[in-house]
């Protein structure tokens, strides 16, 4: 059995492994792989020789020696890195925009068989995200890579040679295509197998200065705590296991040789859930809460970040987040969405969470005076708004709220759309402080202090961040944060229009109570403006300190990185139309096939 | 290519030559090529307008020849969509709404268009004189042609403008530009405070402009004139509101074409540069609130309204008597020459509008005849007096301009000069003119011809028009209801002899007898670029009599009517034998009206410029001759001035010539009811800021730092503490479940 098509949908059913057709639909993943293996290769090519036993013939064998000079460059891994990561973008944007088929990949033999990933829409533009985000981390650490000062004795460019590089980069690359397999599973075994393969890695990284205290710590912190939070969701998913008897994610039926085969996924099984169903769903949210770094299970986050050195802290809070939100939307969103009487249970759960997320983030984020820190809160912050979305398309999954689907893909498209724009700027403000850490440290807020004079490009990109972090138009911040505002306001009202012509709705208490989320939403956009504002005074007005008034490294390719993400803040915000509808088509086949 | 397609440029133009002026007035600030040939600024604005005046000239006679053919229609061009949005319909469904810019051309708008870019044209010309001669202008005249070209897109984009909103949004581009040019003389503070009035007092009147538009959409669902002119539309629409929204607008029009009550600005608009000043009162923005009643036509056409809004043509009508007589009798009291001007203006505009609200009546009666004709002279008028007034006031520039220069020279010529007298010394005081007519010719014809058409002497520009609004007011009175229509009628009928006295004396004061001052014997015609608008425009006033006989008031009334040169003979004398609208219903002459018309405005005409000849004419000083057509009107000046010699001192020190002189108190009793009430508000709400918003805002603030704080603390650094928080969330979490599930 290799292939079947399934004639109501336009998917193709293929077997994991089974010919060339796999490699095809899979390329960007095999590029990530391959990546990794020449990022293991090509800095270890030197001018080692075989002598070929009892001759005195020898035999170049490149494999260890002295190492040629290119291959020593301690910019060449960070170069396969960057080249690694935009093949795979461009194959996963190519499969995106020319291929219509979409691809199921299953393994096992006909009624043994589980689908195991699936190729769409909703799969390739997060792919395009994290690869993206991890490709401006690469850019970021060419030259050399950007950390809080390890101590006295060893300055930052001790610290960068090849073979640290090596070992950065396959770690970046490994949390890639861990990221990668997240956003394909159609299962949560391999689903939490990529979530674990991207967190390994991700660990790692933040701890990756070891010479550095605070890197160590953090890293080791938020390794506990990830771990804690990984095993309660795995243990909510062994519940589950036990309970249902696979952990598909969707229910399938199609035409094989043997027949029908059918395969009854979680989402079914939610129509009969019981208590130990929505156990094992608890569970779950606490293992994907850890990784979106919704309260109480963020207090590591911050540490991690101000740990880690900037562009990691960068693909802390969107790629990683981003990761997380996958898992929310297909556990929330597409498993647990019949109705029933305990059917509001997690919609409640997460609506307090939510909330108490944002409220939280945006207040501590209000007091902290180390930058790493306000933005690490502020993407907490961002993770509140976005499980309010959710929570909408939760309400409207259920049937409590009468809305059209064109509604509920809207706030999907919305989250997407968060998402990757966030790549651009929450990103783009942590490759400001890199830049401020080649200059000796981003660990206080007076380190930005005479920003416009010593750097004004520089200084206005991070304005630009932090406008768009705030929302405000007509940067890309703003357009995401108006369609997540906008698209719970217009789920809650529902078909508003009729209720209002019968006299049902009278004032906003009639909405849903969903509306509530905009509301707290809106209201905590206006208390972050007050802190990223004051990023703002802080390089407009102020003295820069004493022993910081010389010019900011030069660092091209940082710098290079820092420009596109401001460009791309500013043209998504007034040109995103194409991104809009590209989300839109994919959280359309989100929905699809479910 | 139809001129249509080209008509976006006429608005757009000036708009982009704005920044245009602006950025390179910045930029080449002081540059002395910049001053010479550029202007400052000056030659691209004359450039644009003179564009800005082909295209619409091309647009008038397209327009005009299409309908002498007979092929003639309304033509709307849509330019493209602005916003698109939804709106709940009563069903509950949504429906798209579209708010789009596209330009409506009929016979008003073109008609409006013409005169705005003319005098546009020929007031940027005379600022080419007028400002870049002046030093106190030197090195920032490109602001006054930035502002000034963005003015007047304004007003084209209003005139042009198919729907309601882009009217607004035009309407306050002109208020934004009014406030801008008022104030240019920033550093005065009495021009600062004109400016502040002027943005006040319109905006009050733009407020109710707005209310009216916002309950437009709300019935209509649309502000395109294609919706709501639409009959059925408006039959379906609830007559009540309509009334309200045509009230509301009303007030807006009041606002801004300076009626009583709110008129208190347009004097005081004044203190702007003269150019300015010719612009605001006969281009461009007091034109706008006519404009605007005139558009409210069909509202009072449509048979579902008919005989319901009679009482708010009344109002308006009624209005339009009240400032015009009032304006008039202030005017009487003016010493200087601008202000004059400025009150006549306002009392000419309330004869239009008394003109537009016969015809608003006569239509809303069924009398659609008579309204045709009431419209169509209100539309005349206007066109009259936008030529003469933007006349007068260039002509009162060059006067004041000339003042000035020859009183700067005389201070340079003589060293001793007491210094206080420079500042005391008023160019634009009447006080301190006389017997320019023989120093400054050109002005001083131009100023007699625009003076006779805003008296309106027989055969003259205003005469033609003046006549169809006086007889269109006393033939409301003749139809049933219409019986309160007395009033304005007699009022506008008394102003017609005012207005003789009041620009007369202004005339004599000015131009005949002895120079009252030495600065007034050495003024010297001289500064280039005023005459060609001077000349041009006397020609123009001079020509209202073939407008007449072209019947351009019939196609502005209806434009089903042909504008044809070979009846105009006949029809010049159908005009003058009929005026005043002597026609009885029966088709007969009614003898009454025409006796009690003809014989007042002749008496008024005649006594009004002959009280003000005793009382300020004279002879010139000796050796001093003026040109031939205006010599004999000084002579006789002079010999009805030694001959006749009123004593007016009764009028002169009563309690009415002060209270005249006090604008009738106005601005006194509006800064005591501010005073009153706005002030005390004031003093409340910023008490109410202070305390209560801030105080709250202060307390969010510090609350939120001292949440912040607590919150942060709870980040011991501790993995264990972290975990256990986890944990604790993990059981909340489950307790939820329990709870709900």
């Amino acid at each position: 059995m290799t292939s079947h098509v399934d004639e109501g949908s336009q998917a193709v059913w293929q077997q994991l492994f089974s010919d060339s057709q796999t490699l095809s639909a899979l390329m960007p993943e095999f590029v990530m792989l391959m990546g990794i293996i020449a990022l293991i290769v090509v800095p270890n090519l030197g001018k080692a020789m075989i002598r070929l036993p009892l001759t005195k013939i020898r035999i170049p064998w490149f494999f260890g020696g002295q190492r040629f000079k290119t291959t020593s460059d301690p910019r060449i891994p960070a170069i396969i890195s960057i080249a690694t990561l935009l093949i795979a973008t461009i194959l996963a944007l190519a499969s995106l925009m020319g291929n219509a088929t979409r691809w199921i990949l299953y393994s096992g033999e006909s009624t043994e068989m589980i689908v195991l990933l699936k190729v769409d829409g909703f799969a390739r533009v997060f792919e395009i995200l994290f690869f993206g985000a991890l490709m401006l981390a690469a850019v970021a650490t060419v030259s050399r890579m950007p950390a809080s000062k390890p101590s006295k004795n060893l300055s930052v460019k001790a610290l960068i040679n090849n073979r640290r590089q090596v070992d950065f980069h396959i770690l970046l690359l490994m949390s890639g295509l861990g990221m990668a397999i997240v956003a394909l599973a159609q299962d949560l075994f391999m689903l939490f197998l990529g979530l674990e393969l991207a967190s390994l890695a991700i660990y790692v990284l933040v701890a990756f200065h070891k010479e550095s205290k605070a890197g160590t710590e953090g890293g080791v912190k938020y390794f506990i705590v990830g771990a804690t939070a990984s095993a309660i969701g795995l243990y909510g998913m062994s519940l589950l296991y036990i309970w249902h008897g696979n952990l598909q994610i969707s229910s399938h039926v199609f035409s094989a040789d043997s027949g029908v085969i059918v395969i009854q996924g979680l989402d079914r099984a939610f129509e009969n859930a019981d208590s130990l169903a929505y156990i094992a769903l608890g569970m779950m949210l606490v293992g994907f809460g850890f990784k979106v770094s919704a309260v109480p299970f963020h207090f590591a986050a911050p540490d991690a970040y101000s740990g880690a050195s900037s562009p990691i802290a960068g693909v802390l809070a969107t790629a990683s987040k981003a990761m997380g939100f996958i898992g929310l939307m297909r556990v929330l969103l597409l498993i647990s969405l019949p109705e029933g009487d305990g059917s509001a249970a997690w919609l409640i759960c997460l609506a307090t969470l939510s909330v108490i997320t944002m409220t939280w983030g945006n207040l501590a984020a209000l007091g902290s005076d180390n930058p790493k820190r306000m933005l690490a809160y502020s993407s907490v912050a961002h993770a509140g708004y976005m499980m309010a979305a959710l929570t909408a398309v939760g309400a409207w999954r259920w049937g409590h709220i009468s809305a059209p689907e064109e509604a509920a893909t809207w706030v999907v498209t919305a989250i997407m759309f968060h998402l990757v724009v966030l790549v651009t700027f929450k990103l783009g403000a942590f490759l400001v402080l890199a830049l401020l850490e080649l200059d000796g440290g981003a660990s206080r807020s007076g380190s930005l202090s005479g920003l416009a004079r010593r750097d004004p490009v520089i200084a206005a990109s991070m304005f630009i961040f932090m406008m768009a972090l705030a929302g405000v138009p007509p940067l890309a911040g703003f357009m995401s944060k108006f369609m997540l505002i906008a698209g719970i306001v217009n789920v809650a009202a529902g078909d508003a229009g009729s209720l209002m012509s019968s006299g049902g709705i009278t004032a906003f208490w009639d909405l849903h109570w969903v509306w509530w989320l905009a509301l707290a939403v809106f209201i905590n956009s206006a208390i972050s403006l007050f802190y990223y504002l004051r990023i703002g005074v802080i390089m407009f007005f102020e003295e820069a300190e004493s022993d910081r008034r010389k010019p900011l490294p030069r660092a091209w390719f940082l710098r290079l990185a820092i420009w596109s993400c401001a460009l791309g803040t500013f043209a998504f915000g007034v040109a995103g139309d194409h991104l809009i509808i590209l989300c839109n088509n994919a959280a359309e086949s989100f929905f699809a096939l479910s | 290519m139809e001129a249509s397609e080209l008509a976006i440029l006429i608005p757009v133009l000036p708009i982009l030559a704005m920044p245009v002026i602006l950025f390179l007035g910045q930029l080449f600030n002081g540059n002395a090529k910049w001053k010479g040939f550029w202007k400052e600024g000056g030659t691209i604005a004359t450039a644009v307008m003179a564009i800005v005046f082909l295209l619409s000239l091309w647009l008038i006679v397209g327009h005009v020849s299409a309908f002498s053919e007979g092929n003639g229609d309304d033509v709307v061009t849509d330019v493209g969509n602005w916003v698109s949005y939804q709106l709940f319909t009563e069903h509950g469904d949504m429906k798209v709404q579209e708010l789009g810019f596209g330009m409506q051309l009929d016979h008003v708008s073109v008609m409006l268009l013409f005169v705005a870019s003319f005098l546009c044209l020929l007031i940027c010309i005379f600022s080419l004189g007028y400002m870049n001669t002046d030093e106190v202008n030197e090195n920032r005249n490109h602001r006054f042609y930035g502002e000034f070209v963005l003015f007047c897109a304004g007003m084209f984009g209003m005139v042009l403008a198919d729907n309601f909103l882009w009217l607004f949004i035009f309407w306050e581009i002109m208020g934004l530009c009014s406030y801008l040019l008022i104030g240019f003389y920033y550093e005065r503070p009495s021009a600062s405070y004109a400016a502040k009035k002027a943005f006040l007092t319109t905006r009050v009147g733009d407020i109710f402009l707005f209310v009216g538009l916002l309950i437009m959409h709300a019935e209509f669902g649309s502000w395109d004139f294609a919706v709501v002119f639409n009959a059925a539309n408006i039959g379906a629409a609830d007559a009540g509101l309509i009334k309200a929204m045509l009230l509301l607008m009303f007030i807006g029009a009041v606002g801004k074409s300076a009626q009583f009550p709110l008129h208190v600005w347009l004097p005081d608009a004044m203190e702007g540069p003269t150019p300015v000043s010719a612009l605001i009162h006969a281009a461009t923005m007091v034109n706008a609130g006519l404009y605007l009643v005139a558009r409210m036509f069909p509202f009072f056409a449509a048979p579902a309204m008919a005989g319901e809004l009679g009482d708010v043509a009344l109002l308006i009508a009624m209005i339009g008597g009240i400032t015009a007589f009032m304006a008039a009798a202030i005017a009487f009291v003016q010493k200087d020459i601008k202000k004059v001007l400025a009150y006549s203006t306002m009392s000419q505009l309330a004869y239009i509008f008394t003109g537009l609200g016969a015809a608003l009546w006569f239509v809303n009666n069924g009398h659609d005849e008579l309204a045709f004709f009431a419209f169509g002279a209100s539309m005349f008028h206007l066109f009259n007096h936008a030529m003469a007034k933007g006349m007068l006031f260039m002509a009162s520039g060059s006067v004041i301009h000339e003042m000035h220069h020859a009183h700067h020279h005389l201070e340079q010529s003589e060293d001793g000069h007491d210094e206080d007298d420079d500042h005391h010394f008023d160019a634009q005081d009447m006080d301190n003119m006389g017997g320019l007519a023989s120093r400054m010719p050109i002005t001083a014809i131009a100023m007699a011809a625009g003076s006779a058409s805003i008296i309106g002497i027989p055969l003259i520009g205003g005469f033609w028009s003046k006549e169809g609004i006086v007889g269109s007011a006393w033939k409301a009175v003749m139809y049933d209801g219409g019986g309160l229509f007395i009033i304005p009628a007699i009022l506008v009928l008394l102003t017609a002899g005012m207005t003789g006295f009041y620009m007369s004396r202004m005339w004599f004061m000015t131009f005949a007898g002895k120079p009252k001052t030495e600065v007034a014997a050495n003024v010297e015609e001289t500064t280039p670029f005023i005459p060609i608008p001077l000349v041009t425009l006397t020609f123009m006033t001079l020509g209202g009599i073939l407008f007449a006989g072209l019947n351009f008031a019939g196609w502005l009334g209806e434009n089903s009517t042909h504008l044809s040169l070979s009846h105009a003979p006949s029809h010049l004398w159908h005009e003058i034998t009929h005026a005043f609208l002597a026609l009885g219903s029966d088709g007969q002459m009614d003898p009454f009206i025409l006796i009690i018309t003809w014989t007042t405005i002749l008496l008024s005409m005649v006594i009004g410029p002959f009280y003000a000849m005793s009382l300020y004419g004279g002879k010139l000083a000796k050796g001093q001759k003026a040109h031939w057509s205006i010599a004999w009107i000084i002579t006789l000046s002079g010999r009805i001035h030694s001959t006749y010699k009123f004593d007016n001192s009764i009028w002169a020190e009563s309690g009415l010539s002060t209270a005249l002189r006090n604008r009738l108190y106005f601005d006194q009793w509006y800064d005591s009811l501010m005073l009153k009430i706005v002030v005390p508000f004031s003093y409340a709400a910023a008490w109410f800021d202070r305390r209560i918003i801030d105080g709250v805002i202060k307390g969010i603030e510090t609350g939120s730092q001292e949440a912040s704080r607590n919150i942060r603390s709870l980040t011991t650094g501790s993995a264990r503490d972290y975990i256990m928080m986890a944990a604790l969330g993990t059981l909340a979490l489950f307790l939820l479940i329990w709870g709900v599930a």
